[in-house]
């Protein structure tokens, strides 16, 4: 009874001693247009607790020692840390074999270092991790990952011995300038945000007189309405952009898909009938906030860090304005052209409403009822 | 612009030593020393019992060697109880333990707190709980539920279980009292306390070393030492290294450290603590380049445990560390106040009060730690020569 009390009497003033460095391994993992580098750091301590490496037991581990044992420390690095990669055509990249063993000298103690290489055909790009390495020993072990992709960008993660996987993107690094090529790139692509706008714009260089549209006289007007609309739908889009991709708001995509198809719906019927015809802004502000949380599933897709993500976002959505600028300015000195045209009232604007109305009637009709009616 | 960030990298790996691996040039070459080692535990896991003595032993390990991995180890023991919610009593206060040597004080406390609630908690292991519990408490600068709990133990409670409980009891009230400025008549019931058969004698002699310190005896030193002799902990080794430093006797001071290892030649086996202790004792020795050595070593641990999460935990080295081996007023301040909200011994006071006294501190947070320490001690009471004199 005496001497257990006397154990926790031990803790009554353990408080400073604790602070000292747990056991931790680590993983510096280097991807490159060929493969994948590896290298991992176990400390010799743990690696006697689990295999006995000091044979005469005379508590000093020699090089010998340790040497003799290299295949086994292998295996049971290889036991605790799961690992599979795939490159960029979806490709398994094969390990090779074990580089001869290495030491390394840590503020806590010396490490054995196991190096080798994962051979791929393309940039290695996809890795799955699965740490469990001594979770049955010593579960406050932890790995400390250090990952640096092909392009440079690293990153850190603290691996628990859980044996969760987690997977990890290692291809396609992002630098800005790439990440503004997406943005760019997403709007060109993306038919709905640009019919959006198309079915914004193709009133815009008419006026409205009684039941009549006639065409705009002046550029000045017209420029300021188009510049209205553009403002609008470009600080709404890029208010919800940010809330998505900080992960402040996430709305489920299907509502937001099926909600820009109505955009792109109401916004060519608003030209088929006209109900809203000044501060038409209003109604794309509104719309815009939807358009951004589709702009944010887009720029999840590049599988941004979060932590990173303030850099890349502003890009992102820079390559979205520029876009869209683009987009507008095209148009617009189009149908700039075209707006005395006597046809311009019916078939442009009546016509191409239409079509786009028809257009977002059917991705409506898809994204509600996830369908598939057109081919892709 | 993209091979920026690599030479960064570069920079950092090389700096931090981590670039060169080698291979050793003679199988003679010895690579580490290891701890004893403990019996291995076979795959279907141990019962209880052994268990449970294994953990213990760890555990008592972790705390004189200072090597986490003893209570990870002790952890893995128990890990079939560790998650459940309400594990077997023992395993609970073991539990308590080692999650407040982890400082996860809220939740050694919630164990602590249902041991004594549950009424199938033997007397023992419920006096155990009280203790633990009273340390903890004390640890954070929650006196009064400390004070029940050691007027618990040192009551009619715990009678039955014999006189070594109320000893305890009793010198926990003086500790107590001791923190609350009672200094003389604390000092009184500790050396009479001493005299004791039963009395927990090492434990005793650290509190009148700490407390003769604190009323600025030179009694102190021959108490530490006598402490060190009883139970050679390295808590006590950083204690009466630190009353060296105090009066610039920086050889022994680091002489001590060092010899709470055999192999003197390596640092990497020291635990933080000491190797804090060496590192103001080289420096303001004159031994600049090994002082240095020290230095990176620390900051490389410092890195390491903020790496995997475990920054807060050495919020008190790293206070010492930016007053005492590289100043740093602004680093000083920020760990002696963030230390000051897990932390509220007399070490950790003093720490605040120095950090609060830099002339080139950050004015809002040096006015930050002053109030806190004035608040304190107003509070507390606590006498302590190390700053009473000066303030």
């Amino acid at each position: 009874m005496k001497r257990a009390l006397m154990l926790s009497l031990l803790l009554l003033c353990a408080g400073a001693a604790q602070a000292h460095k747990a056991s931790d391994a680590y993983l510096i993992l280097e991807a490159d247009a060929t493969g994948l580098s590896e290298r991992v750091d176990i400390a010799l301590r743990d690696l006697d607790r689990e295999l006995q490496l000091d044979a005469d037991e005379n508590g000093q581990l020699s090089w010998g020692e340790l040497r003799a044992r290299a295949g086994e420390i292998d295996q049971l690095a290889r036991q605790g840390l799961g690992m599979t990669l795939t490159d960029a055509d979806g490709g398994r990249c094969a390990p090779q074999a074990l580089a001869p063993l290495q030491i390394e000298t840590r503020s806590d103690g010396r490490y054995a270092v196991l190096q080798r290489r994962w051979q791929c055909r393309a940039p290695a790009q996809d890795l799955t991790l699965s740490y469990r390495l001594f979770a049955a020993s010593d579960p406050t072990h932890r790995g400390v990952l250090s990952l640096r992709g092909p392009a440079g960008a690293a990153q850190t993660l603290v691996l628990a011995p859980d044996g969760h996987a987690s997977p990890l993107r290692l291809g396609a690094a992002h630098s800005l300038l790439s990440v503004l090529r997406d943005g760019a790139h997403h709007i060109w692509i993306g038919l709905d945000h640009i019919l959006f706008l198309l079915a914004l714009l193709l009133p815009a260089v008419l006026v409205r007189e009684g039941n009549h549209w006639r065409p705009a006289t002046r550029l000045r007007p017209v420029l300021l309405d188009v510049l209205g609309v553009v403002s609008a739908f470009t600080l709404a889009h890029s208010i919800t952009l940010a809330l998505a991709a900080f992960e402040i708001l996430s709305p489920p995509s299907r509502w937001v898909e099926s909600l820009i198809a109505a955009s792109v719906l109401v916004a060519a019927m608003n030209n088929l009938w006209p109900r809203l015809l000044h501060g038409r802004w209003k109604l794309t502000f509104a719309f815009g906030l939807v358009h951004g949380f589709g702009f944010a599933s887009a720029l999840r897709e590049l599988g941004l860090q979060r932590e990173a993500l303030a850099g890349p976002l502003l890009m992102f959505n820079l390559g979205v304005e520029l876009g869209q600028l683009a987009v507008v300015a095209g148009f617009m000195g189009l149908v700039w052209g075209l707006r005395r045209r006597p046809g311009y009232p019916r078939w442009v604007l009546g016509g191409g409403s239409l079509l786009i109305a028809l257009l977002a009637l059917v991705w409506l009709l898809e994204r509600v009822f996830d369908l598939q009616l057109l081919g892709r | 612009m993209r091979r920026l960030p690599s030479l960064l990298a570069l920079l950092l790996l090389s700096l931090r030593g981590l670039a060169s691996p080698y291979t050793p040039q003679s199988d003679e070459e010895m690579l580490e020393q290891l701890p004893r080692r403990l019996a291995a535990v076979p795959r279907q896991g141990l019962a209880l019992p052994q268990a449970l003595g294994l953990a213990q032993v760890a555990l008592q390990r972790a705390r004189q060697e200072g090597d986490p991995r003893e209570l990870g180890r002790a952890q893995a023991l128990l890990a079939p109880w560790w998650h459940l919610p309400a594990p077997p009593p023992a395993v609970r206060l073991l539990r308590a333990s080692l999650l407040q040597t982890q400082h996860r004080f809220d939740a050694a406390l919630q164990d602590l707190d249902a041991l004594l609630a549950s009424a199938s908690t033997p007397l023992a292991l419920r006096a155990q709980a009280e203790l633990t519990r009273a340390a903890l408490l004390q640890l954070r600068g929650r006196w009064p539920e400390a004070r029940s709990a050691c007027t618990r133990l040192a009551g009619l409670s715990y009678a039955a279980l014999g006189a070594a409980v109320q000893m305890h009891g009793r010198v926990c009230l003086a500790e107590l009292d001791s923190l609350q400025g009672r200094n003389e008549s604390a000092a009184a019931a500790l050396a009479q306390l001493a005299r004791y058969p039963q009395a927990p004698s090492a434990w005793i002699l650290l509190l009148r070393a700490e407390l003769a310190e604190r009323r600025g005896l030179a009694e102190a030193e021959a108490l530490y030492r006598q402490a060190l002799q009883a139970e050679p902990s390295i808590y006590t080794r950083a204690a009466l290294a630190d009353w060296l430093l105090a009066r610039r006797r920086w050889a022994e001071a680091a002489a001590l450290v060092l010899a709470h290892q055999s192999n003197q030649a390596e640092l990497m086996r020291l635990p933080d603590a000491l190797l804090l202790r060496l590192a103001i004792a080289w420096r303001a020795g004159g031994n600049d380049a090994r002082a240095s050595e020290a230095a990176a070593q620390l900051q490389e641990r410092f890195e390491a445990a903020a790496l995997r999460g475990d920054g807060s935990a050495h919020a008190r080295e790293r206070a010492r560390y930016a007053l005492d081996v590289r100043p740093d007023a602004g680093a000083a301040l920020q760990q002696a106040i963030a230390n000051w909200a897990l932390q509220r011994e007399p070490a950790d006071a003093w720490l605040l009060w120095r950090a609060a006294q830099l002339p080139a501190a950050p004015k809002p947070l040096a006015a930050q730690a002053r109030q806190a320490f004035e608040q304190f001690r107003r509070e507390s009471g606590m006498q302590d020569a190390r700053w009473s004199a000066a303030s």
